[in-house]
């Protein structure tokens, strides 16, 4: 029995499709009720970052509760950067309680790339650990093994890195979240199809669902300033070469170029179980990437 | 070893304005190791002082240099008994631990640090100190090749590499070396992988419950 | 309470004695001498030289230089030319500094025997501690071998005239043409005690057939007769038996006396023969033929006339236990001809046998080598006429000594032998820290060409040029003044010192324990100058106090007026030796002190400070520059130190920019320094501009 309609579509063996939504800095959520309301009924789940790039914004959790509201399919991103294990398992209870039941569990980017340098870097647990920390609630007891009343039961989820510089660390990691309960993976942003075949020979044996991650490009100024600046995220360069010059209506259509014939790629050759598509503040965008694809 | 910063001078400046006679008080030991408390910085910042009052940044002062042993056991500072009524504060160049037992010694005295207390950690080239201890209470060394992912992974990541890193370096800081690959390439080197792929769970923070006390018996 | 400016600094001198001052019997401070040179205080050299020399400028010419054999520059290149710098020293010094004055204190007479660098030497030291000496000579003028034996080209008569002249201004009687026959005349005309120098003079002969023909002579009479001016008859083809110093000076004398061809046999091989290799090299430099490994079975005579040698391979010249005792292989033979043959084969003294002296088997007379003494009462020996054929420092050395051992004689002390007050420094210095110093070549006094020295009988070895002095003095690796963890107690083990130094010398010792090998170390000072506890200090520490008192003179020297102010510290070597930081001295400008550091590589950043303490506006560091700098990374180091003293200026609100080090190398010293001012003038101007608004 599927605990999610996201798990539900996954194990049906459609190819889904995800998007990510950001939330905003403040209160004011209306450009971020737009997107969902633009985009829940094309994709099949929506995730909400968890304070991306270490940047201070509105939370995930509430993020994921407008979707729900909305009537769309949350996936709750939950890092371990800020909260200590009792925070962690406190909004994982309130999650569920809210009928969120997907969870991405990420260890979150570093404090000293985001807006908040100063800020203590908590990292209680690890992404591994979080998953078992889920593990272990949904055994109907807590951390410190404390009975729970009421039932808690998610779709949990974990991230890998296909293009990582050393690929065998990654895939170690890749293997123990598995082992500890991971059950699809969101990439990092693929761009290289030819990782992600390498990174599939080896995780398609374990029977997860992975869904590959497309970071849309709108300029070749964004794709040097990822390369230099956001973890794990690498542009080779002949994408950037193909972004080099061009203006910014027309790097914006070759970025939807780049991202709609990557996802053609991974669909054609049944690669993955889907794809994970963001398009970093211009979800917008998202539903043009979509045509462009043929999803 | 510990490691400690010399605090900005502008900070001692403003400590020191309401003494008259202050004793610089260096310690021999872990900063004298780290270049910033032994006797060459007393007298260092000595000089500076006396450049700073030269310059009218400061009142005339008069001032004492001394550098004892250890300034974190008392019996070191047995040296200065009878010394210190000249004086009516002392600025020392101990790390934390040092101040502290300084200041229970001549507890009618105020004590001034000079020195940021940083970590702890060694140096393998001239001039250039890295943290490789936290104290963490439970040291899993002997999983990790003898790297240590508290200290030397930015997110202290006990079950292996975040994937940030870019070029080996670490997502958090260019200039260092991503520890999960370090211990990676050295587990394979040692053909000891599989402690990577073993769990390893949650640290036990209890061990860092303060305040903390060690009883050898 | 420690008050500042109460220095714990250990004033103490505490090097060690290198194996350049071991090996001269003289013992003379050359590491000091050698240094002062590099720093451009040549009289001050001078000074040490003759502090222990009585002779210099005698030494300057001939002396073997058993220091440069055991130099330790040696071991990474090629020794220092010490001989050559004193000999700088000595003729940029003349004779100022000479002592003509003595005052008689003791009635007591002593007579010398032979004025030889022995009996000169000896005579000297006797009347600087106050006797009344009487020198006997038998030639008609005085110098022993000096005079008759080393030809003028490698020896000139003026210098010994003048040596001998400041001796007889000191009040020395000296009797030429008065052959001592007798002691007992001496002791009844009431002499107190005598010293017998009568050196060795009898050329050897080896006793071979055909030594009789007519053309033969012996190498000591050749040369007598040279220098006595008796312009003895050459031959056309000259053969000069003998590998030794004499014989090559025969050779040469030979070549220069117009011979056609000159041949010199000897037993050795060509790398065993006695002679000094720079002689050898002028030897055939001049066209004379060496013929090593050769021994002489007969003289071929013809008529009674010498027409050649008859030889006999030499396989070996010393046995097992290093004793003269040559081998020949009889089966291989050669004829060389000639028409003149000089045997300079060796010398022994004469002693008359009236003396009443123990004579042993080689001729010399037996002394007790510590007293000197010989069997007789009050009376003493020393130089060629104890040892047998050596040289003319050993001579001075025993002359030396035999001043002493009269005196005590005469003061009636027990003679006690001067034991060395300090250690030595190891000769070796390790192979890593070999490799790791700079190959700095030797520069070797200039020569005049071979066509104008075979032309006359004159000095062919130039003195260097002030420059070439000082660089090659600065070559010197100052050995036993290193750096010495004096402050045991203090040391942290930080590992400071084993990281900063350029040679890799401190080494962390099999007890865990931090250590400076002083016979690697190269006193660069570097390792003292970081220490974080002060616990390094250089064996020979005048360097720091200098720096330490130059600053302190300049406490006042700002003006309440604000004009310019600026302490420049510069290298002293840069300053007044090799001077490519003259102009700082030179052109003195109003308001810029300098203080001569010794290497900047010695430089404290509490100097920087100091000075600023001391008002002054602005700091510079000018050095030689890698490359000019006799150490490594002096450089480096004093960036390092101005960069910490740059930070803390800014932390007190004071400009950055008010630092600088420049190096000779990298520009015009001259436009750095006016850059220098500029800049801190309109930091000045900008200040007061900003303090009036
Ligand atoms: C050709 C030659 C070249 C040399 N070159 C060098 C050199 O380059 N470097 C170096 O260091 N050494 C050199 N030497 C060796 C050096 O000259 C001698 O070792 C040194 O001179 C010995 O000094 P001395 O005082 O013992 O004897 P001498 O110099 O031999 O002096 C002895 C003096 O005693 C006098 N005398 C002897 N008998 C009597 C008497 N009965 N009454 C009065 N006077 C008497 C003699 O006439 C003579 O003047 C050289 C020697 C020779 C022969
Ligand atoms: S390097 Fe200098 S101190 Fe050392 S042996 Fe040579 S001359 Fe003497
Ligand atoms: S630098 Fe000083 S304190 Fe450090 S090891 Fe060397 S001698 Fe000891
Ligand atoms: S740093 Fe210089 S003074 Fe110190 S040990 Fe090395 S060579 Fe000697």
């Amino acid at each position: 029995m599927a605990v999610s309609l996201f798990e539900e579509k996954l194990n049906s063996d459609k190819f889904v499709v995800t998007a990510e939504i950001g939330p905003p800095k403040g209160t004011d959520l209306s450009e971020m009720k737009k997107n969902i309301e633009l985009l829940k009924d094309r994709v099949d789940a929506l995730n909400v970052t968890d304070h991306q790039s270490s940047v201070m914004r509105y939370p995930s959790l509430g993020g994921c509760l407008l979707i729900k509201e909305l009537g769309g399919e949350p996936i709750l991103q939950m890092t371990t950067r800020d909260r200590n294990r009792i925070a962690l398992q406190a909004d994982l209870l309130f999650a569920y309680s809210r009928g969120i039941r997907n969870v991405l569990c990420l260890t979150g980017d570093s404090v000293d790339v985001g807006d908040h340098k100063d800020a203590k870097p908590v990292f209680d647990l690890d992404s591994v650990q979080l998953i078992r920390m889920i593990k272990t609630l949904e055994t109907g007891v807590d951390m410190a093994g404390n009975k729970l009343s009421g039932k808690v039961q998610f779709f949990v989820g974990a991230s890998c890195n296909p293009e990582a510089d050393h690929i065998e660390p990654q895939l170690i990691k890749f293997e123990k979240k598995v082992n500890s309960g991971a059950r699809f993976f969101q990439t990092q942003g693929i761009y290289d199809v030819t990782l992600l075949r390498r990174f599939m020979q080896f995780a398609r044996q374990f029977g997860v669902k992975i869904i590959a991650g497309i970071i849309v490009l709108f300029s070749y100024r964004m794709a040097t300033y990822m390369n230099e600046n956001v973890p794990g995220v690498k542009v080779p360069p002949q994408i950037l070469e193909e972004l080099k010059g061009l203006d910014k209506e027309a790097a914006l259509r070759k970025g939807i170029d780049i991202a709609a014939r990557t996802i053609r790629t991974i669909k054609e050759e049944k690669l993955c179980h889907g794809v994970h598509i963001m398009a970093i503040g211009r979800e917008h965008i998202i539903p043009e990437v979509l045509e462009a694809s043929g999803l | 070893m510990i490691v400690a910063t010399k605090k900005p001078i502008e900070e001692i400046l403003v400590a020191l304005a309401p003494y008259e006679s202050v004793l610089i008080l260096g310690c021999g030991t872990c900063v004298t190791v780290c270049n910033v408390g032994g006797e060459r910085e007393v007298s260092l910042l000595h000089s500076a002082l006396r450049v700073a009052i030269a310059n009218s940044l400061m009142q005339q002062k008069r001032f004492h240099e001394y550098t004892v042993k250890r300034q974190c056991d008392r019996e070191f500072l047995e040296a200065l008994k009878g010394k210190s009524e000249e004086v009516d504060a002392i600025l020392s160049l101990a790390c934390g631990v040092g101040v502290q037992v300084l200041a229970d010694y001549f507890s009618d005295i105020p004590c001034i640090p000079a020195v940021n207390t940083v970590f702890m950690g060694s140096s393998s080239t001239f001039g250039i100190w890295d943290e490789r201890c936290a104290g963490c209470g439970e040291c899993r060394l002997y999983e990790t090749a003898g790297i240590c992912p508290v200290t030397r992974c930015n997110k202290g990541i006990l079950n292996g590499p975040c994937g940030g890193a870019k070029n080996g370096r670490c997502e958090a800081n260019k200039e260092m070396d991503c520890a999960w690959l370090l211990i990676y390439e050295r587990l394979l080197k040692l053909d000891q992988l599989d402690r990577m792929r073993k769990y390893s769970p949650p640290r036990n923070y209890g061990n860092l419950k303060r305040p903390k006390r060690v009883i050898i018996t | 309470m420690l008050e500042r400016g109460i220095k714990k600094t250990q004033i103490l001198d505490r090097a060690l004695i290198p194996p350049c001052q071991d090996a001269c019997p003289l013992h003379q401070d050359i590491r000091e001498y050698v240094d002062l040179i590099a720093q451009g205080r040549i009289m001050e050299a001078l000074k040490v030289i003759r502090d222990r020399n009585p002779f210099p400028s005698i030494c300057a010419y001939v002396c073997p230089h058993k220091c440069e054999d055991k130099c330790r520059r040696g071991r990474v290149d090629k020794p220092i030319a010490i001989r050559a710098l004193k000999r700088f020293a000595v003729e940029f010094g003349g004779d100022r500094m000479v002592r003509k004055e003595v005052e008689e204190r003791y009635s007591e007479k002593v007579a010398v025997i032979g004025s030889g660098p022995a009996g000169l030497s000896c005579a000297y030291y006797l009347r600087i501690l106050g006797y009344p000496v009487t020198i006997f000579e038998a030639y008609s003028e005085p110098g022993g071998m000096l005079r008759v034996g080393i030809p003028e080209f490698r020896l000139p008569k003026k210098m010994l005239d003048f040596e001998i002249e400041r001796l007889v201004q000191m009040g020395i009687e000296i009797r030429t043409n008065t052959p001592v026959t007798s002691l007992d005349l001496l002791l009844e005309k009431g002499y107190k005690a005598i010293f017998i120098t009568v050196g060795a003079h009898q050329g050897r002969r080896l006793g071979i057939e055909g030594e009789d023909a007519e053309g033969v002579m012996d190498g000591i009479s050749f040369l007598r007769e040279i220098n006595l001016g008796l312009n003895p008859k050459i031959k056309d083809r000259v053969i000069v038996v003998g590998g030794g110093g004499v014989a090559m000076d025969c050779a040469l004398a030979a070549v220069r006396l117009g011979a056609k061809k000159v041949d010199i046999v000897c037993l050795e091989k060509r790398e065993e023969m006695p002679a000094g290799k720079e002689e050898i090299e002028f030897c055939e430099e001049e066209g004379v033929k060496i013929n090593p490994s050769f021994g002489v079975k007969r003289v071929i005579k013809e008529g009674g006339r010498v027409v050649g040698l008859e030889l006999v391979r030499c396989v070996s010249v010393f046995d097992e236990k290093g004793k003269f005792n040559p081998k020949f292989d009889e089966s291989e033979k050669t004829v060389i001809y000639g028409d003149m043959v000089i045997f300079a084969v060796g010398q022994m003294p004469k002693v008359p046998e009236e003396f009443n002296v123990h004579v042993e088997r080689g001729g010399t007379i037996k002394v007790d080598p510590v007293t000197l003494r010989t069997n007789r009462e009050g009376v003493f020996a020393g130089g060629d006429a104890v040892t047998g054929p050596a040289s003319v420092v050993e001579a001075l050395a025993t002359g030396k000594k035999a001043a002493k051992r009269i005196d005590d004689y005469l003061r009636y002390r027990y003679p006690l032998e001067e034991t060395e007050e300090r250690p030595k420094i190891e000769p070796e210095i390790r192979q890593k820290t070999v490799e790791m110093i700079r190959k700095i070549e030797r520069i070797q006094p200039p020569l005049k060409s071979v066509e104008e020295r075979i032309e006359r009988f004159e000095p062919f070895e130039l003195v260097y040029d002030w420059e070439s002095a000082v660089r090659e003095a600065k070559r010197c690796l100052r050995c036993g003044t290193g750096a010495e963890i004096f402050y045991k107690e203090k040391c942290a083990s930080c590992l400071t010192c084993v990281r900063v130094c350029p040679y890799g010398v401190p080494v962390v010792d099999e007890k865990g324990e931090i250590e400076i090998p002083p016979s690697d170390c190269l006193a660069c000072g570097i390792c003292v100058s970081e220490c974080p506890a002060k616990a390094i200090l250089l064996r020979k520490p005048a360097d720091r106090r200098q720096v330490d008192l130059e600053i302190s003179a300049l406490a006042g020297a700002s003006k309440k007026d604000g004009s310019l102010h600026i302490v420049g510290f510069a290298c002293h070597y840069g300053l007044f030796g090799e001077g490519s930081l003259s102009y700082l001295f030179r052109t003195p400008k109003e308001g810029i002190y300098i203080v001569p550091v010794l290497c900047i590589g010695k430089l404290e950043t509490e100097h920087i400070l100091k000075a600023f303490e001391l008002k002054a506006q602005g700091v510079f560091i000018a050095g030689c520059g890698e490359g000019r700098c006799a150490r490594e990374n002096t450089d480096a180091f004093a960036i390092r130190k101005a960069e910490r003293a740059k930070k803390i200026l800014e932390r007190l609100g004071l400009e950055r920019e008010r630092i600088s080090v420049f190096t000779a190398s990298e520009m015009d010293i001259e436009k750095k320094l006016e850059m220098f001012i500029e800049r801190i003038a309109s930091i000045i101007l900008e200040r007061t501009l900003k303090e009036e608004k």
